[in-house]
C-alpha cells in the first residue's frame, strides 16, 4: 500500500480506515470529497477525472509523507478516483491516524488542501444542459467537491492536549512542473503528455536555433533531451542565444544549457555531450534517440544529421537561417530528405553562415521555436506541412512559402543502400572507443556468430560469403530476444554504420557480447584488394 | 515573350538587390531563365548549387515556363 494512490473503482472506506488502525493511535480523522450537483451555477450531471498518473502519484506521495513528518502523525493515506463518477460519489478520501485528534485534523486538512493545489488532476464536467468542459482541479474542484469531516476518537486517556504543530509553510515551497496549459489542448491531453514524456530528442547545436528548441522542449516535459555542442560560449553569441549569461563566456555551451534546462524543468533528463557531431560520434549517439533536431550552423553537420536520420530510420527536424530568412524541413522515414532536395553537396563558405553573413537574434529565435513546434507535432502524431517540403520564411516581409519536394530517385543518401552517403574509409571508425572487430577471421577466432543486418535487396546484390544468419536491422532491434545471452555476435552491414548503431543499442539493452564489423563488407573488400 | 513572377532567396536576393520581380522573358526553360538572370545580376552561384521551384514545387532545370508562372530560385543556407 502506498501513501497516495489512484483508483479506477469505487473506494472501500472501511478497508481504507482499517489499513490505518494502529494501537498507538488514539485519534482518526478522515475527509471525503463528493461529487456535487452544482459548479459555478451550472448543474452537473456526472464527471470524469483524469490524471497524468506517474507524475501525480509521485507528488501525492510527497504531500502525504510531508504531512506525516510535519505533524508527527502515525499514519496517513489518500486515494483519488479516476474515471467516470456520478452525483454523490466519493471522489477523494484522506485518512489520518495519530496519537491525538489535533494533529489528526491538522494533517488531514493539510493533505487535502495540498492535493487540490499541487497534484495535476483533470476533471471533465458533464452538465445537465448536455454541455461539458474540462476543468483543472487546482482551481475548480474545491467548490464542487465539498468536504465532509468525520472525526472519531477512540482514545479515552489523551483526548485533551493536542500536540503543538510545527510552523506552517507556504504551499508553494516545492513547486512541481505543471503542464496544464498544454494538456488542456485537445491535441495534447493526458495521452499526448505521456507521449511527450516518453520521447527522447537529441538537439545538435545549442546556438541560435538550439536555444529556443531546447527551452521549449524542456518546458514541455520531453523525457530525455540530449544537447550536443562542442563549442564554448562566446560573447558574440548572446544577442541570439538568450539562455546564457555574459559571465558564462568560455564555458562549454552543452554544459551551460544542461544546467539551465534542469533548473527550468527538473522532470527532464538532460544529457549534455560536449562533442563535435561527426561520422564517428553522431551515429552511435543518435541510435539512442527518437527525434534529431538539427540546429547546427554548417552544411557538413547538417548533411551528416540528414544521412544518419535516413540510415537509422529516425525523424529529424532541420532548419537553417540566412539573415532575415529561414528554411525548415521535417524528415520522416520514407519522406524526402535534405539530399533529395539538395543532391549536390554544398560546401561551407559558399553561402554564408551567421558569423559571415550576420543575423538578427530573433530570426533563429523564430525558426528555433518553429522547430520545437514541429518536434511536438511529431511526438503527438500530427502531420507536418514541412514534411515532403521545404518551408521558407522571409521575416523581412513576413512571407511564407511552402515548396513541395518529393523523394528523389537520384538522392545519394536514399540510393546508397541506406548507408552513410559520404562514408569513406576515414569515417570508418564509428566506434573508435567501442567494440570493433576488423576481420571475419578475428571474429571466428573469438567464436562470434555472424549476423548480416542488411536488407533483402542488398543481400541479393552482394551475398556474404561466410556462414551467418540474416536478420535485417529493424527486425533485430524490434526483437532482440533472438540473441542468445551466452553467445557472442558480430553484426555486419555494408559500411559498418548500421552495425555500430545496433551494437550500441543492444549493449544499452544489456547484450554486452555484441560487436560491429568496422567498415562493413565494403571495408573488407577494400582491405583485401591489392594496391 | 512570357510574363513570369520570379522570387530570389538568400544570397541571390542580395545580388539581385530585390526579393521578387515580374519579368518578360524569351527563356523557355527554368535553366535558360536563370542563365539570363545570372548575366543580368552577376550571380555567383552556379545552377548546380541551387534549386528552382515552379509554382511552389521543386523541379528540374529543364522545366518549361508558362505565362504567369511563379519561379523561385533558392540555395540551401547554413546559418543556425
Ligand atoms: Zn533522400
Amino acid at each position: 500500500m502506498s501513501a497516495f494512490e489512484f483508483s479506477h473503482v469505487p473506494l472501500d472506506t472501511q478497508a481504507l480506515q482499517a489499513s490505518l488502525q494502529d494501537p498507538a493511535s488514539g485519534g482518526y480523522a478522515s475527509f471525503e470529497g463528493w461529487v456535487r450537483d452544482l459548479n459555478e451555477g451550472r448543474a452537473v450531471k456526472h464527471l470524469e477525472y483524469e490524471a497524468y498518473e506517474a507524475l501525480a502519484r509521485k507528488e501525492g506521495q510527497r504531500i502525504v509523507e510531508e504531512a506525516i513528518t510535519r505533524f508527527g502523525v502515525r499514519g496517513a493515506r489518500c486515494v483519488h478516483r479516476i474515471g467516470d463518477l456520478g452525483l454523490g460519489e466519493l471522489a477523494v478520501w484522506v485518512g489520518v491516524a495519530a496519537p491525538h485528534r489535533g494533529e489528526a485534523f491538522a494533517a488531514c486538512r493539510h493533505i487535502i488542501d495540498e492535493i487540490k493545489h499541487r497534484v495535476p488532476i483533470w476533471k471533465k464536467e458533464h452538465y445537465t444542459d448536455g454541455d461539458s468542459g474540462w476543468v483543472n482541479c487546482e482551481r475548480c474542484a474545491a467548490p464542487t467537491v465539498d468536504g465532509h469531516h468525520s472525526g472519531s476518537e477512540q482514545g479515552h486517556h489523551h483526548d485533551h492536549q493536542p500536540a503543538p504543530l510545527t510552523a506552517p509553510v507556504s504551499p508553494h515551497d516545492s513547486p512541481v512542473p505543471d503542464y496544464s496549459r498544454q494538456i488542456v489542448l485537445a491535441s495534447v491531453g493526458v495521452d499526448g503528455q505521456k507521449k511527450i514524456r516518453a520521447a527522447r530528442v537529441l538537439v545538435i547545436g545549442a546556438g541560435g536555433l538550439g536555444v529556443p528548441v531546447l527551452s521549449y522542449l524542456a518546458g514541455a516535459g520531453v523525457g530525455v533531451l540530449g544537447v550536443m555542442d562542442s563549442d564554448p560560449l562566446e560573447a558574440s553569441n548572446l544577442h541570439r542565444q538568450t539562455l546564457y549569461s555574459l559571465q558564462d563566456v568560455g564555458r562549454p555551451k552543452a554544459l551551460l544549457a544542461a544546467e539551465r534546462l534542469r533548473a527550468l524543468n527538473p522532470d527532464v533528463d538532460v544529457r549534455p555531450y560536449v562533442q563535435r557531431a561527426d561520422a564517428s560520434t553522431l551515429p552511435t549517439l543518435a541510435a539512442g534517440f527518437d527525434v534529431l533536431v538539427d540546429c547546427s550552423d554548417n552544411f557538413r553537420t547538417r548533411f551528416l544529421v540528414n544521412d544518419v536520420t535516413v540510415t537509422l530510420n529516425k525523424t529529424a527536424v532541420i532548419a537553417s537561417v540566412y539573415q532575415y530568412e529561414g528554411q525548415i524541413q521535417v524528415i520522416q522515414p520514407g519522406s524526402a530528405c535534405l539530399r533529395c532536395v539538395w543532391p549536390t553537396a554544398t560546401r561551407d563558405g559558399l553561402v554564408g553562415n551567421c558569423a559571415e553573413a550576420g543575423v538578427l537574434g530573433p530570426v533563429p529565435g523564430v525558426l528555433g521555436a518553429m522547430q520545437a513546434l514541429e518536434v511536438m507535432k511529431v511526438l503527438l502524431g500530427t502531420r507536418s506541412p514541412a514534411e515532403n517540403a521545404v518551408v521558407l520564411f522571409d521575416l523581412q516581409t513576413l512571407q511564407t512559402r511552402r515548396l513541395k519536394a518529393s523523394r528523389s530517385a537520384d538522392c545519394p543518401t536514399h540510393c546508397s543502400g541506406n548507408d552513410l552517403a559520404e562514408a569513406k574509409p576515414t569515417d570508418r571508425g564509428i566506434l573508435e572507443n567501442g567494440p570493433l572487430i576488423d576481420s571475419l577471421d578475428r571474429a571466428r577466432a573469438l567464436g562470434l556468430a555472424i549476423i548480416d543486418l542488411r536488407d533483402e535487396q542488398e543481400v541479393t546484390q552482394e551475398p556474404l560469403w561466410v556462414l551467418h544468419r540474416h536478420i535485417p536491422l529493424v527486425r533485430l532491434l524490434d526483437d532482440s530476444s533472438v540473441l542468445d545471452q551466452s553467445t557472442g555476435y558480430l553484426l555486419v552491414c555494408t559500411k559498418g554504420l548500421r552495425s555500430s548503431a545496433a551494437v550500441s543499442t543492444l549493449r544499452e539493452r544489456g547484450h554486452g557480447n555484441v560487436y560491429s564489423l568496422v567498415g562493413g563488407i565494403a571495408g573488407l573488400k577494400e582491405r583485401s584488394t591489392p594496391r | 515573350m512570357t510574363a513570369i513572377h520570379v522570387q530570389y532567396y538568400a544570397i541571390l536576393r542580395e545580388q539581385a538587390g530585390k526579393s521578387a520581380e515580374r519579368i518578360d522573358t524569351s527563356a523557355a526553360t527554368a535553366a535558360a531563365l536563370y542563365d539570363e538572370l545570372a548575366t543580368r545580376y552577376a550571380f555567383t552561384l552556379g545552377r548546380s548549387q541551387l534549386r528552382v521551384a515552379v509554382n511552389d514545387e521543386f523541379c528540374e532545370w529543364t522545366t518549361l515556363l508558362s505565362e504567369g508562372c511563379q519561379v523561385v530560385f533558392i540555395p540551401p543556407v547554413a546559418g543556425g
